[in-house]
């Protein structure tokens, strides 16, 4: 590469550069700096005063933001989990040949394609205790014995995971698809004449070689699912008794709700840097591929 | 020849579970867009509606689905232009310079990514209300670009990456540009990498909410998730015409999804995820 | 393909500015900004803007719309508000805003235009959450309150009166049960979701103990003493999940109401919209059973009933406020709130209108929801209301979800987080 190439690509990289300096680099500087301060959208009197680290330590002992920390947490590895696995399923499901294939795919992508704040509601319509078709589904008529999903503070998590799940599966299983594309046919058709069984076939070839695609479907699905916000904001508002107030739910109250602007973009701040290190620890872990030329 | 039956049996149970997992939720809710309000939230709940047209004629009529729909379609569609040109540039550019800043400017991009929504959403209010941007679909548009540029650009250095230099260094010899080497040579062969990228930003454009309800507040301008917000009125849901708008506005998708699933498949697998 | 490329952003960029509208001259009319939500029944607002329009032509209004609830509404106009955006003229404020807006420099002060002999026509519930500091920054357009809702059949089946009081209701709605064969059918049905909602029903119930929030007189947190603590314990042993469903707790106003109008409640709290659906053949299973009073009490005490409903205000930047003021002045006028009733189903806040004959007439049953507004009480008044409401729905959605939960611990700890956000304010009063 000569210095006048590299001097062109970076001019290619400009606008792309500068679109994400624009409205993401400075809106974060921004919010990091607000972080620093206290500002009371309500009591202006009170004017910003600079705070330091105030706004994190409080953070830190907010009993109410460690238990948003817990939740989210089980919340992202719950979800995360199931999306995988179910993921791995359907993807297993839809590499095969067989008549309909297409028809599954069609199936599968149809989560997806519905918009967000539909499947929120749609869930919440499902899973209501009176007239909900989950509960009809598994009771039948007996209305007396139907679950309030959304009303317990033990199931409310779980309907979220559950509608997270459903909507989200089919992206994973798509990523994971792509990887099962890429393994060559011989490699099945060698262990087959040897004579592993599918289970064997399962665990020796395809599991290693589709690790890849799901460490960067892992990647991802983390990423998003810590900042999971509109199945809380539609479903449940956050409760009952807190049960699913999530951290980016629990940011947002403190934000344009109460006014706290410093503490609200404190908690974003925080869910940022948690999310970083993850990433960065996956990279770590598996990226080193994924960002170097292969070959 | 009980254990190919097991099998057999086994993979169709698998699909009809696949298939009803992902279907039945969506079907049942739509579903819903055929009843009478009372039917709707009848306890026992009624499984055969009474197909009633009304809660469609609602919600095109009172509602003005299709118009949050236009609306939808032009920024969605301007934005995954915008961002898969833009992200093709720099995505070359990436696949091109050295390693080392080039994985800097990767992770920083990545980084871009991660930031909570909720709290950027204000900053970016503030400077868009700065440029006089507020309800106009630029205002709208550009925040989208910035937030799906992150993933087109990692897909598309990924994808550019695997293309071989030699067939640029071909074209080069044969006396084109640079700029042409990527638009006859490289871009045909990503094909898949492109469409995948600008799948996923149209989606994300499409579905995203919490901008859209800040920065459009006009209802000339406003997109389909608001819209659909809209729906809701003080304290009545009416689940019919939603569920008959969501369908309204879900169906094209899943034609579209239904006509190039083999397509967005294919994109997915080539290149990008490499064992 | 970068010029194709400039030329598209050219073109979208001129496609999507908008032109600003607010330079006037002399015979140019002048455009306000009106940012509202889309009402449950369009035709007495489409008609009062038509109206407006006809008797002002030097004045347009340009709406603009969000969505109905609350807190999507907060959060759309405080982001403009806060950042003196005068592109925005007017704007409505759920009943529990005027403080904080008030406070905060967001609402024109109205004190100079809305003098107090004016005040006097409306209603003194709605008038008194207008009024911050002695200043008052919004004019009533119309009100809700808490109404007990109940199955005149079914009383009248098993020989019941109205219950006065919430044992009473417990009573008869057992006897019903009793007699009815029906598994599904549960005696109340009320909005106990964790959101505001949630702070309206709850406060029903503690203010017909006596207790409150904040003492009206000393102005003291007394949220731990036993009055309020005796309301929330009622409402978690004997309402969630035995009077009421246990889904109750996820329940919003259009859930609950769906399980009154499908026959499965034989009480139901609600504001007044839900007369009109609860009597409408097409939605409910129940049209024409439907009576309304007031919500009962507990024994000794007086019925109470939370106050609701929006109001108008200007935005304090706007440059033209003396055109916004004709405005809201012209929407809350006697002649309009009648149309809004009767084409809107809104109910009014001037107390004259109730008294108008052909309001008498078309909505004979305002009667019965008038004793309930006129006693209707409004929330704590405060800037920082919306933090004192997440501390009470926080504290009250633990206090009903968990059995046996420690309610004086509880109280106390919501009694102090609520005593530090109220010196705040008194930080700056001095």
């Amino acid at each position: 590469m000569t210095r006048k190439d590299n001097i062109f690509f970076l001019i290619l990289l400009a606008p792309a550069l500068f679109i994400l300096l624009l409205f993401i680099a400075v809106p974060i500087g921004q919010s990091l700096f607000l972080s620093f301060h206290r500002l009371i959208l309500s009591l202006p009197q009170l004017g910003s005063p600079f705070l330091g680290l105030e706004n994190y330590k409080d953070l830190l002992h907010d009993p109410v933001a460690r238990h948003s920390l817990w939740i989210t947490l089980i919340f992202v590895c719950a979800a995360t989990f199931f999306e995988l696995l179910i993921g791995v399923l359907l993807a297993l499901l839809m590499h095969h040949h067989f008549p309909g294939r297409g028809m599954l795919r069609a199936c599968v992508l149809i989560p997806w394609a519905v918009p967000t704040v539909v499947s929120a509601q749609m869930w919440r319509f499902l899973l209501n205790d009176a007239y909900g078709m989950v509960n009809y589904v598994i009771f039948g008529a007996h209305t007396t014995e139907y679950i309030p999903w959304l009303a317990l503070p033990s199931t409310a998590l779980l309907s979220l995971i559950v509608a997270d799940v459903w909507k989200t599966s089919s992206f994973a299983a798509l990523l994971i698809l792509a990887g099962l594309q890429v393994i060559p046919e011989e490699l099945y058709l060698a262990s087959r004449v040897d004579g592993a069984g599918v289970w064997q076939r399962f665990w020796r070839i395809t599991w290693p070689l589709i690790r890849p695609a799901l460490m960067v479907a892992l990647l991802f699905r983390t990423i998003d699912a810590f900042r999971v916000f509109d199945l809380a904001f539609v479903m449940t508002q956050g409760g009952p008794a807190d049960a699913t107030n999530v951290l980016q739910f629990y940011g947002y109250k403190k934000m344009f709700v109460e006014g706290w602007m410093g503490y609200g973009s404190a908690i974003s701040v925080c869910i940022f840097v948690m999310v970083l290190i993850l990433a960065v620890f996956y990279v770590r872990m598996v990226g080193h591929r994924l960002l170097e030329a292969s070959g | 020849m009980m254990k190919g039956f097991l099998q057999e049996s086994l993979f169709l149970s698998g699909v009809l579970l696949a298939a009803g997992f992902s279907l039945a939720p969506f079907l049942w809710f739509i579903l819903c867009a055929l009843k009478t309000p009372a039917e709707v939230t009848a306890i026992p709940l009624q499984l055969l509606p009474s197909f009633s047209l009304e809660s469609f004629r609602l919600a095109i009529e009172r509602y003005g689905i299709l118009h949050y729909l236009g609306n939808s379609i032009i920024v969605a569609g301007i934005t995954t232009f915008v961002s898969i040109s833009l992200g093709t540039f720099a995505g070359y550019a990436l696949a091109r310079l050295p390693r080392r800043p080039a994985k800097i400017i990767l992770m920083a991009v990545l980084a871009c990514a991660m930031f909570p929504h909720i709290a950027i959403a204000g900053p970016i209010w503030d400077f868009l209300r700065f440029m006089g941007w507020l309800n106009a679909y630029q205002g709208l548009i550009l925040p989208y670009v910035a937030l799906t540029l992150p993933l087109t650009i990692w897909i598309l250095t990924l994808f550019f990456r695997e293309m071989p230099e030699e067939l640029e260094a071909a074209a080069l010899v044969d006396g084109c540009t640079r700029i042409g080497s990527l638009q006859h040579v490289i871009l045909p062969l990503s094909a898949p990498g492109l469409f995948t990228a600008a799948i996923l930003s149209f989606i994300y454009a499409w579905n995203e909410f919490f901008l859209a309800l800040l920065i459009m507040t006009d209802p000339a301008k406003q997109t389909m998730p608001v819209g659909i917000a809209l729906f809701q009125g003080e304290y009545t849901i009416p689940w019919g015409e939603i569920a008959a708008a969501s369908f309204i506005t879900t169906a094209p998708l899943v034609l579209l999804v239904l006509l190039f699933q083999r397509r967005i498949v294919t994109g997915l697998s080539a290149g990008a995820i490499k064992g | 393909m970068r010029n194709l490329l400039t030329g598209i952003a050219v073109l979208v960029f001129m496609a999507g500015t908008s032109p600003g509208g607010t330079i006037t001259r002399m015979d140019e009319p002048t455009t306000l900004v009106f940012l509202t939500w889309k009402p449950n029944q369009s035709k007495g607002w489409n008609h009062l803007l038509r109206e407006f329009d006809e008797k002002h032509p030097h004045i347009r209004i340009k709406t603009q719309v969000a969505p109905h609830s609350s807190t999507q509404y907060h959060a759309i106009v405080t982001q403009r508000l806060k950042n003196r955006d005068a592109s925005l003229d007017l704007f409505l404020m759920d009943v529990v805003w005027p403080p904080e807006f008030g406070n905060a420099g967001w609402a024109l002060d109205l004190t100079s235009r809305f003098p107090v002999r004016e005040q006097r026509k409306f209603l003194s519930g709605p008038i008194t959450a207008n009024i911050w500091q002695g200043r008052i920054y919004g004019i009533p357009c119309y009100l809700g309150a808490g109404l007990f809702y109940y199955r005149k059949d079914l009383l009248n089946k098993y020989g019941f009166e109205v219950p006065r009081t919430w044992n009473e209701m417990l009573t008869a709605g057992k006897a019903v049960l009793q007699g009815e064969d029906d598994p599904g059918l549960y005696i109340y049905s009320g909005q106990f979701k964790q959101y505001e909602g949630l702070v309206c029903d709850m406060l029903e119930f503690i203010w017909s103990n006596g207790g409150a929030v904040i003492d009206r007189k000393s102005d003291q947190v007394v949220l731990d003493k036993q009055a309020s603590i005796g309301a929330v314990a009622f409402v978690r042993d004997k309402i969630i999940g035995k009077a009421a469903p246990r889904g109750a707790v996820n329940y919003e106003e259009p859930e609950s109401l769906g399980l009154f109008i499908q026959g499965k409640a034989v009480f139901h709290r609600n504001w007044p919209y839900a007369w009109a659906l609860s009597n409408d053949p097409e939605r409910s299973k129940i049209a024409g059973r439907v009576g309304v009073a007031v919500l009962p009490a507990f024994q000794g005490h007086h019925s109470a009933s939370t106050l609701g409903g929006w109001q108008f205000g200007i935005n304090r930047y706007s440059r033209h406020p003396e055109e916004a003021w004709k405005f809201i002045e012209f929407m809350s006028s006697r002649q309009s709130q009648k149309i809004l009733a009767l084409e809107s189903g809104l109910a009014p806040t001037r107390a004259s209108v109730y008294e108008d004959p052909e309001i008498q007439k078309m909505m004979p049953y305002l009667n019965a929801f008038f004793p309930a507004f006129k006693k209707a009480r409004p929330r704590p008044l405060s800037p920082v209301y919306p933090m004192v409401s997440q501390e009470l729905q926080r504290f009250f959605s633990r206090a009903i979800a968990e059995k046996d939960s420690d309610l004086r611990e509880m109280a106390k700890t919501t009694s102090v987080n609520i005593e530090r956000l109220l010196q705040l304010v008194s930080k700056i009063q001095r």
